[in-house]
């Protein structure tokens, strides 16, 4: 076998090794190309396994006369500044340089020099991904390649550049210069593929779990409308079995089964005690429980013959008090999929926000008519079926997206379960608006421009709970929703003396006076300013019809210092 | 392929069900609009077969597009609302087929085979309420005439004009959906009038009666339209 085809099967081989190590540990956080939990812990971890991999690299060579090695250290340090940046590329780098000196032959110095200057070169084009492509890129194999290829080019010149005598060293370049060009591009390549594979599954279980907790939160939402009990629980537990496809689904309430479907409801039966202990700790503790089946197994207490083996436990919440829990299992001999793990925990909060919702439903008849004017305004089914629809289709194309507006839906919902009675601060209501205005801007992404312009002074003043969000949302429920073309709105927070002003206006000028729903809204707010704070104090409202309308609140600014 | 027409005034709405429809494989989206101006030109353009209207759209919606149609134009309607407890009920109560947003599949599939079976006509007369205002193109905008303001509409080959004290607007509807459903009364085989503004009318010889409105502006009536103007004018 020529010496050129030697050198590369046995520079590919070791390649090999190194990629079947990476294709196991790629699994663990470490080396998952997002910001960790433990910063620093991650990066040592990192450091270690790319420097063994960049060593091992220098002893798996074939090492030929005068001490020249022709080797695979490159990788180690290649794959480190993709992963982890310039920094860890550096550090692997001197790590694996530093040990082949240790080596000794006559082209060590260039070796070191080349591996630290191509963990720093993969550093610069992780840095380069992240700032054209957002964090947590990755170079695809193509790219991976083709920079390996080239630093390893490099990597060579340096050995002409350094290593002395000048006759021998351009021999040796000769002589491993292509295969180890080849097989550390091969190697980079692969590293890149099997990084990116791992990203992209993370990324699918993502998207597949929001889009089956979508669909079981629009199932349940009427659903739950009539309460959570008996009643509702076998239908709900249905709901979740279809759309996850587990084994089996309960629903509990803190101490007894409300219903069971699935495998095992021959002994799981509705109406009997929660005796697992795993369900104790999730209804105990407020937390989620999971027994995975492989290192703790779920062992049934009713019946010895059971199939069952693992379940999520997910407790649900109603007021901040644990009120149920929903469980899902999986039968021996099948595996847990991480799909449903995400879709488990996240359905609890989705189903407690529903049913907070249903518990304000049937609050209204008891709330007096003020307070029932701005609940309504508070749960309004169009706003989130429409914002369900807006999630649902941005799905589609873009995950990360579609998952903030999630966030923000929650974000606004939550804000909106707060008793009306309680005093805010601008900051807090300013929140509660901006959770309500990224809905809307994603809904009416095309025609919908808001502004705003806060003074920071006045983030802390007190005003009463629900100032503000009633009437950002009127300018858009009355004014803007009406408008054929592009629309904006502007929301003003400023100071003028002794007097906070809070302006929100509206470029339809679509308001017609004190008489109709949207002014009873403007009333009820003004109704409550004068009542908490004083009489000269509340709303006004201004218009130009067909170009602008701005409500102004007139507050105290020496409430911001109290 | 059943062709559909989509309207909707949200982006991802609008997304979504296209989306939707191309999954069934048996709908094609032939043309999307924002909102129920927008569709009045695109149904009569692409004559689609089927139309998919969402409920609450700026300045006119679901159901007062559907006034503002030509009976011969409207093809069979599937409406897709959010939440409106009181559209459902009167598509409920006309057995006309709706779909909730978010649409999920299995009903949409539902839609689409009764859309196959050739089951589905367009909705009720019944459905549409009475027209307040009439959709009028500028030459950048959209402006919504109230009837009260229009004292007469003119149809020529560019189109049909509404005559206001103030101009003529442009608009996308016909002469036959004005007469019947806005209650200006015909005088003319291309002349409507608002009996309300009319403040004189003039009989004439070989050439035909002509009516002025309160602005000065004035419409011939042609004879076989004349007792029945005179009959609502009160001119016996």
């Amino acid at each position: 076998m020529p010496i050129h085809l030697r050198l590369l099967v046995a520079n590919l081989e070791a390649m090999a090794v190194f990629v079947a190590v990476f294709y196991v540990l790629s699994r663990t956080q470490a080396f998952q190309p997002v910001p960790s939990e433990r910063p620093l812990r991650t990066w040592l971890l990192r450091w270690a396994f790319f420097s063994a991999i960049s060593m091992l690299g220098s002893h798996l060579g074939v090492t030929l006369p005068g001490g020249v090695i022709a080797n695979t250290r490159a990788v180690g340090a290649v794959a480190a500044g993709f992963v982890g940046g310039p920094w860890l590329g550096l550090a692997v780098g001197l790590t694996a340089g530093a040990h082949r000196l240790t080596l000794g032959g006559y082209t060590a110095l260039a070796g070191a020099i080349a591996t630290t200057m191509e963990g720093v070169v993969s550093g610069l084009v992780h840095v380069w991904l992240a700032r054209r492509s957002g964090p947590g890129r990755l170079p695809d194999w193509r790219l991976a390649a083709g920079v390996t290829a080239l630093t390893e080019t490099v990597h060579m010149g340096i050995v002409v550049a350094v290593s002395r005598p000048l006759a021998d060293a351009i021999q040796v370049v000769q002589v491993i210069g292509p295969s180890m060009i080849l097989a550390n591009a091969t190697g980079a390549a692969l590293f890149a593929l099997v990084m990116r594979d791992r990203q992209r599954l993370r990324e699918q279980v993502a998207a597949e779990s929001s889009a089956r907790a979508l669909r079981v939160a629009g199932r349940t939402l009427r659903l739950l409308a009539r309460g959570f009990g008996p009643a509702t629980a076998p239908e709900l537990a249905r709901i979740i079995r279809e759309e996850s496809g587990a084994g089996a689904v309960a629903i509990t309430d803190v101490s007894t089964v409300l219903a069971f479907d699935g495998l095992g409801q021959d002994h799981h039966l509705a109406g009997g005690p929660i005796v697992s202990p795993y369900s104790r700790r999730a209804l105990e503790r407020g937390e989620v429980v999971f027994a995975d089946g492989e290192h703790e197994h779920f062992t049934c207490p009713i019946d010895a013959a059971c199939p069952l083996d693992a379940v999520l436990v997910s407790p649900l919440e109603l007021d901040g008090k644990v009120i149920g829990s929903v469980q899902l299992y999986e039968p021996r001999h099948r595996r847990f999929r991480s799909v449903n793990r995400s879709l488990g925990e996240g359905l609890a909060s989705l189903l407690s926000a529903q049913l907070l919702a249903a518990r304000y439903e049937e609050a209204k008849g008891l709330l007096t008519v003020q307070e029932l004017k701005l609940v309504q305004a508070q749960v309004n089914p169009h706003f989130l079926f429409n914002s369900l629809n807006t999630i649902a289709a941005v799905l589609r194309n873009d995950a990360p997206r579609a998952r903030e507006l999630i966030l923000h839906l929650a974000a606004f919902f939550r804000k909106n379960l707060k008793r009306p009675a309680e005093v805010a601060t601008l900051r807090e209501e300013l929140e509660h608006v901006n959770a309500y205005l990224e809905i809307e801007k994603a809904r009416f992404a095309d025609r919908l421009t808001v502004e705003t312009e806060i003074d920071e002074a006045l983030l802390s003043l007190r005003l009463p709970a629900f100032t503000l969000q009633p009437l950002v949302e009127n300018a858009f429920k009355h004014g803007l929703a009406g408008l054929l073309g592009p629309g904006t709105a502007r929301i003003r927070a400023r100071r003028e003396g002794a007097l906070a002003l809070l302006e929100i206006e509206d470029s339809a000028g679509a308001y017609t006076g004190a008489g109709d729903a949207e002014g009873l809204g403007l009333k009820s707010v003004d109704t409550r300013i004068k009542n908490l704070i004083g009489p000269e104090y509340g709303v006004a409202v201004s218009c130009i019809p067909g170009s602008l309308t701005r409500v102004t609140v007139r507050l105290p600014f020496a409430e911001a210092r109290a | 392929m059943i062709r559909a027409l989509l309207v909707d005034d949200e982006v991802h709405a609008r997304e979504e069900l296209a989306a939707l429809l191309r999954e069934t494989g048996a709908v094609e989206v032939v043309e999307s609009c924002a909102d129920a101006v927008a569709a009045i030109p695109a149904l009569r353009r692409v004559r689609p077969d089927v139309l998919f209207l969402d409920v609450q759209m700026p300045a006119i919606n679901g159901f007062e597009l559907l006034a503002l149609l030509d009976p011969d134009e409207l093809p069979p309607v599937v409406f897709v609302t959010a939440h409106d407890a009181f559209a459902v009920k009167a598509f409920e109560a006309n057995a006309v087929d709706y779909l909730l947003k978010p649409v999920e599949p299995e009903r949409l599939a539902r839609t689409v085979a009764r859309l196959r079976q050739g089951q589905a006509r367009p909705p009720p007369a019944s459905l549409a309420p009475a027209i307040r205002r009439i959709p009028c193109q500028g030459a950048r905008s959209i402006r919504l005439v109230d009837l009260d303001e229009v004292e007469a509409v003119r149809s020529s080959e560019a189109g049909v004009y509404v005559v206001t004290a103030s101009g003529e607007h442009f608009t996308d509807l016909t002469l036959r959906v004005l007469e019947e459903r806005a209650g200006f009364l015909r005088v003319h085989k291309q002349h409507l009038v608002n009996v309300e503004r009319v403040v004189e009318l003039v009989f004439g010889d070989e050439e035909g009666s002509t009516v002025r409105t309160r602005s000065g502006h004035s419409v011939p009536v042609s004879r076989r339209f004349l007792p029945l103007l005179r009959q609502r004018l009160g001119i016996s």
